[in-house]
């Protein structure tokens, strides 16, 4: 079996790519794609600790297949959100996005 | 139902609400809600009472408190305790404040704000049965300043005067003073004893836990604050003011229930004041040059208000003297029948007052006996209850103050009172002459006409009451009522007392009352001054000074000119420049400048909120880190 | 054990959600105020039921949800602010939108999600309530298509809202891996046991998940998207949001932090004392800069989730009573912030019904165009203050007690300081209102009836909480010692 440190290191660099792509990208889309990103770290966290650790209820695994499917409804609605936002101005750009503040 | 007396209290509070609220737009302007309001407590005042005796004496005093809240240990209950002297004081307030409401619709009728009067005056009534069933000192302590609110509302209702005005400040701030003390009183009692609670703070003392100097201090703040409501010397210069506002405020709140306050406040408190050292004997003192030095001050007032506000200073004296003498059954029997009577004397001269078209001075009224002559009997009553004549109300009650004198003050005190009561007989007689016998001073006197049923009916009503309600003080009539027996049989202090008559004394007391009736028979006889103009000649400084109340208005406000205001000119230059403009001002810029510089990070782009996002979390594991494990 | 009658109120929610939608999907000609009248039937059905559950012993599902006083006590909060939230926005959406049935459905699931919320004792249970109440709110703040600001809003509450949402579940997936069970009780066990060298590992699971659950409450520096998100969304779901959603991240702390995480107090407690100062801080002084009304409330209600947090760092700094106590508190605090909110925003809808202001400024002369509302409305803000005889200041004494008898003096010093100078910027609010002629032309109006009655209604409860916190606070303690009963056992271990 892969040593358990292997996947967290993985999905640690997942998670942290993930963040600085919500940190750094321009695009609305795109920024959903780093949540997912974010979101797919921590299902690989949850299956890799389900293996390892847990494997007679693989709890983790359950946990990894619900996030799966709440990820996927999440960047759904997101998207809806996002085509409004397009609809609207023209343009996905969340630093555009920016008349509340202060 | 005993146990509910609390409704008592509700009942009226509700109706304030409700006139406050819609008086303006309700038919008649909602008086049928007040005099509604007042015969209800009247009414529900006999349900208290029926369960209270009801229960037997075993039962009492009847309890019933709610917890309030509880801090940690602190705990605070708010509740009622209904007591023998409770008791007393619902029926003097209920009563008088049924009378009082029925008097003011027609008394009041066409006056400005007629809808807010009697919803202050609901007010003022929900707060004094409040007081009187609140069974800590705490709740008193807010009942006490809701009493003092709504006097100050009532002297002040015809606020387009300016002397009303004024006079509504001066109440207000005269028996301000006096509260400081009884709030400090109050604190030292609950730091000595732990509690607010009525009953354990004498339960405490009676069992020795708290005394000596200590105690008497608390006891003599606690007084300050039952001289101060009290109207007793020094305190005393805001009631006749207080005449400022309408007549049948004058009768309720400073003549019956409001001014006696103080007094029950003390004989509620009287273990108290009892295991306080020589604080008993500073209430009688107190009482006793407050007595003689407002019966005198009455000789020299010609407007009959203002003759009656002393009488009333004078006869909360008395009380504090019987009080002071540590017979609380002869203090609350004089403030029993004090009520009826003073009250009926203040809502005669009210109706003196509209039968006569607006005249209050004696100089411009007389011969008004021929006019009103259901007026000038209930008055004629009330006055010589207020003087003594046996067998009327205030025959009774003067008695037992002279009784209790006797026995525990000694001759000094005895002879003092004694004069009290003479000049008490002499200034009533003077009152009721110059107002109702002779000749009319005035045209409009002449032309008085007798006041409506609604006026009238409440006269004799309350006169009625004050040439019976003595009686109570005998054993037989209190049974056949219902209760253990008379008067001090159901009040007092440490055992009952039953009333035997001294004939002796009450031989002295009448000869009291022809002392001072005919004294001032023979000065105003036939209501002509000529007699009297000749004393006042005679003596002219003398004269001038007990008119102008011996100066103490004119010391006052000596004292506030030139003292007060010139030490708050000091004060008000170091609160300008160091307090507001540093402290105040200073700590607001900066305050505002951080929020200033703080809100430019809310930039509105969602990367910066995720970076700050990002960033707590590692910030919390750093704080996290150096803090803890 | 499988006991699914436990849930009815919820099945009720629920069913509800779906009624109103298939309502508005079979007579699309109904008045959309119908589906509000729907919605608060459903929503007081639900109520009612709830009030069945109350007092009863506590119950169990697979151990996953837990119905005991403290889920009853959130069940009411949420029915509540369901039932007050659908009545705000019966005018409100009529004259804005065509479309209203997902509107009202998404409310009631938002509430059934937080009673889950409070039920839940286990991660990932409480994960999905989570979401659920989550996007819910998402789609509530964006509902107003046509307007930008709401879209804005929505856009970056869902952007952030899936951040720090990955942020949680990195944190859970991390405390599940040091601990083997996702369930509260078996992570307190998992974390009491756990070998050395695992702090950072603790340390790190445990700080994402306050910042997971910080951004849900808008504890600073999580804060950023509720005053654009507040100001943003339509007024009734800005309600929705200052009340039922914080009031739902407290549950959830509340519970995490009480049984799972309560072994290992000493890695957060000081963080979360620190978050509460810096939160409070914040708040109140990003506030006093505010023009707008709803971004002013905003800020104003983040202030408020600082002062609460003091109670959740007094839970980790004291012992098992004086933990319970802070709960109490708390939940006491809740409940008189929650009638507070709803009173203003009552009177504020009543207010921008007619007059489509935001502003402060708008608020000019309302004490003479509507001196109701605007009694309303100093009332809420004297409680929020936290003066005496409003709410406010009963449960704010109790809060900043319970910080106290933890040893956070100095906290509970800074929160006073903190109210009085929040005191500033709701006196400019009243200033406006009372000192200020109105615009020209307005004469004396009528408080809309219902709108009108809702807010003396609440009221009337903010007062009572004032003057008489008795009987709430028996509440609110029962609720507490609930919760510290299913976190007995956990609570025995501490360090």
């Amino acid at each position: 079996m892969v040593p358990l440190e292997n996947y967290l290191v993985l999905s640690a660099i997942l998670f942290a790519l993930g963040v600085y792509g919500v940190l750094s990208r321009r695009n609305a889309v795109l920024v959903l794609m780093s949540v997912e990103l974010m979101l797919n770290a921590v299902s690989l966290n949850f299956v890799a600790f389900a293996a390892h650790l847990d494997p007679d209820r693989a709890t983790g695994i359950v946990f990894a297949v619900f996030v799966i499917a709440v990820a996927a409804a999440e960047v759904g609605l997101a998207l809806a959100i996002v085509i409004r936002l397009f609809r609207n101005r023209s343009s996905a750009n969340v630093d555009e996005a920016a008349t509340l503040r202060w | 139902m005993a146990e509910h007396a609390w409704i008592l209290a509700a009942v009226p509070a509700i109706a304030f609400l409700a006139l406050a609220a819609l008086g303006r737009r309700l038919p008649r302007q909602g008086d049928f809600l007040a005099v509604l309001a007042a015969a209800s407590g009247f009414g529900l005042f006999f349900a208290v009472l029926a369960s209270f005796l009801g229960r037997g004496e075993g039962a009492w005093p009847v309890l019933n408190a709610i917890e309030w809240t509880a801090i940690g240990d602190f705990r605070l209950n708010m509740g009622i305790a209904v007591d023998q002297i409770t008791i007393v004081m619902l029926a003097v307030v209920t009563t008088v404040a049924f009378m009082v409401n029925v008097f003011s619709v027609g008394y009041m009728k066409g006056e400005p704000r007629y809808w807010w009067y009697f919803a202050v005056l609901q007010l003022f009534v929900a707060s004094m049965l409040l007081l009187v069933l609140a069974d800590n000192l705490l709740l008193l302590y807010v009942a006490w300043e809701l009493v003092g609110l709504s006097s100050f509302l009532l002297i002040g209702h015809y606020w387009e005067r300016r002397s009303a005005v004024e006079a509504a400040k001066k109440a207000f701030i005269t028996t301000r003073v006096g509260d400081v003390g009884l709030l400090i009183g109050i604190i030292l009692l609950w730091k000595a004893t732990g509690t607010f609670n009525i009953l354990d703070i004498i339960h405490a003392v009676e069992a020795g836990e708290v005394g000596g100097t200590g105690l008497f201090v608390s006891v003599m703040f606690i007084f300050l604050g039952a001289m101060g409501k009290s109207a007793q010397l020094p305190f005393h210069v805001w009631l006749p003011d207080a005449m400022e506002g309408p007549t049948p405020v004058s009768a309720l709140i400073h003549a019956a229930t409001m001014v006696v306050a103080g007094v029950y406040l003390v004989a509620r408190l009287l273990p108290v004041f009892e295991a306080a050292g020589d604080a008993l004997l500073v209430v009688t003192a107190v009482g006793l040059i407050t007595a003689l030095f407002s019966g005198v001050v009455a000789f020299a007032q010609t407007d009959i208000k203002k003759v009656l506000a002393y009488s009333t200073v004078s006869q909360l004296g008395f009380m504090f003297v019987a009080l002071g003498a540590g017979v609380v059954s002869a203090g609350m029997f004089h403030l029993f029948t004090h009520a009826f009577f003073k009250a009926l004397l203040f809502l005669g001269a009210g109706s003196v007052i509209l039968g006569a078209h607006h005249r209050q001075e004696v100089g411009q009224l007389g011969g008004l006996w021929r006019r009103m002559p259901v007026t000038a009997a209930a008055f004629l009553v009330g006055s010589l209850a207020l003087a003594g004549l046996f067998p009327l109300a205030g025959f009774w009650s003067k008695d037992e103050i002279l009784h209790a004198v006797e026995g525990h003050r000694g001759a000094l005190v005895f002879a003092l009172i004694s004069l009290a009561s003479i000049m008490t007989a002499f200034y009533t007689t003077r009152l009721f002459i110059l107002t109702f016998l002779g000749k009319p001073r005035d045209a409009e006197a002449g032309h008085a006409r007798e006041t409506g049923a609604s006026m009238t009916g409440p006269l004799v009503f309350l006169a009625v009451l004050s040439v019976f309600a003595g009686f109570v003080v005998y054993g037989g009539v209190g049974e056949a009522l219902g209760f253990p027996g008379g008067f001090g049989e159901f009040v007092y202090l440490h055992h009952p007392e039953t009333f035997h008559i001294d004939w002796g004394l009450a031989g002295v007391s009448t000869a009291l009352f022809v002392i001072g009736v005919f004294g001032a028979g023979w000065l105003y006889r036939g209501g002509r001054l000529d007699r009297a103009a000749a004393l006042t000649a005679w003596q002219p400084k003398l004269y001038e000074m007990t008119r102008r109340k011996f100066y103490f208005d004119d010391l006052y406000q000596f004292l506030i000119d030139r003292v007060v205001l010139g030490f708050s000119y000091v004060v008000s230059w170091f609160d300008r420049f160091a307090v507001n403009d540093t402290g105040v001002d200073g700590s607001a810029t900066l305050t505002g400048y951080a929020g200033f510089l703080l809100k430019h990070l809310q930039t509105g782009r969602v990367p910066n909120y995720a970076l700050a996002i990002a960033a707590g979390v590692a910030a919390l594991i750093l704080v996290a880190l150096a803090a803890g494990g | 054990m499988r006991d699914f009658t436990l849930f009815i109120p919820e099945y009720i929610a629920a069913g509800a959600a779906i009624g109103v939608l298939a309502l508005e999907l079979a007579l699309p000609r109904l008045r959309r105020d119908a589906l509000a009248w729907a919605t608060a039937a459903g929503a007081a059905a639900w109520l009612i039921a709830a009030l069945f559950y109350v007092g009863d012993a506590p119950g169990d599902f697979e151990g996953l949800l837990r119905t005991d006083a403290f889920t009853a006590y959130f069940r009411i909060l949420a029915a509540g602010a369901v039932l007050a939230v659908a009545l705000l926005s019966a005018r409100y959406l009529r004259d804005r939108t065509r479309a209203a049935g997902e509107y009202y459905g998404l409310l009631l699931m938002a509430g059934a999600g937080m009673t889950l919320l409070s039920a839940a004792r286990e991660l990932l249970t409480a994960y999905v309530a989570l979401e659920l109440l989550s996007f819910s709110l998402y789609v509530l703040v964006g509902y107003l298509k046509r307007d930008a600001r709401s879209n804005e809003a929505s856009l970056k509450y869902i952007l952030l809202g899936a951040f720090s949402s990955a942020m949680l579940l990195y944190g859970i997936s991390l405390l599940y891996g040091l601990t083997g069970s996702t369930t509260y009780a078996g992570v307190a066990e998992g974390l009491a046991a756990r070998g050395e060298g695992t702090d950072l590992a603790a340390l790190a699971a445990i700080m994402l998940i306050v910042a997971g659950v910080g951004f849900k409450v808008s504890a600073a520096p999580f804060h950023m998207w509720a005053p654009d998100a507040y100001q943003g969304a339509p007024l009734p779901v800005t309600a929705f949001l200052a009340t039922a959603s914080k009031a739902a991240g407290f549950a959830l702390i509340l519970r995490l932090f009480t049984e799972a995480l309560a072994v290992d107090a000493l890695e957060w407690r000081a963080a979360i004392a620190a978050l509460a100062a810096i939160t409070m801080t914040a708040g109140n002084l990003l506030a006093i800069q505010q023009t707008n009304l709803k971004r002013l409330l905003a800020y104003s209600s983040i202030g408020q989730a600082g002062y609460m947090l003091v109670a959740v760092a007094a839970i980790g700094y004291g012992d098992a009573a004086a933990a319970q106590n802070a709960s109490s508190a708390l939940l006491l605090h809740i409940a008189g912030y929650t009638l507070s909110t709803m009173a203003l925003f009552a009177a504020l809808v009543a207010h921008y019904n007619r007059t489509g202001d935001e502003s402060i400024e708008g608020l000019r002369g309302l004490s003479a165009t509507q001196p109701f509302l605007a009694l309303v409305i100093s009332a809420s803000l004297f409680s929020f203050a936290g003066l005496p005889f409003f709410a406010g200041f009963a449960t704010k004494l109790l809060l900043f007690q319970a910080g106290t008898g933890a040893g956070l003096l100095w906290l509970a010093g800074l929160g006073a300081a903190n109210s009085f100078i929040s005191l500033y910027y709701y006196l400019m609010v009243m200033r406006r209102m009372y000192l200020f002629d109105p615009p020209e032309g307005q004469t004396r109006i009528r408080p809309p009836a219902l709108l009108g009655a809702m807010a003396g209604l609440l009221l009337l409860g903010v007062v009572f909480i004032g003057v008489y916190p008795g009987p709430v606070f028996e509440a609110t303690d029962g609720a507490a010692a609930a919760l510290f009963e299913a976190s007995a056992a956990a609570f025995a271990r501490l360090p």
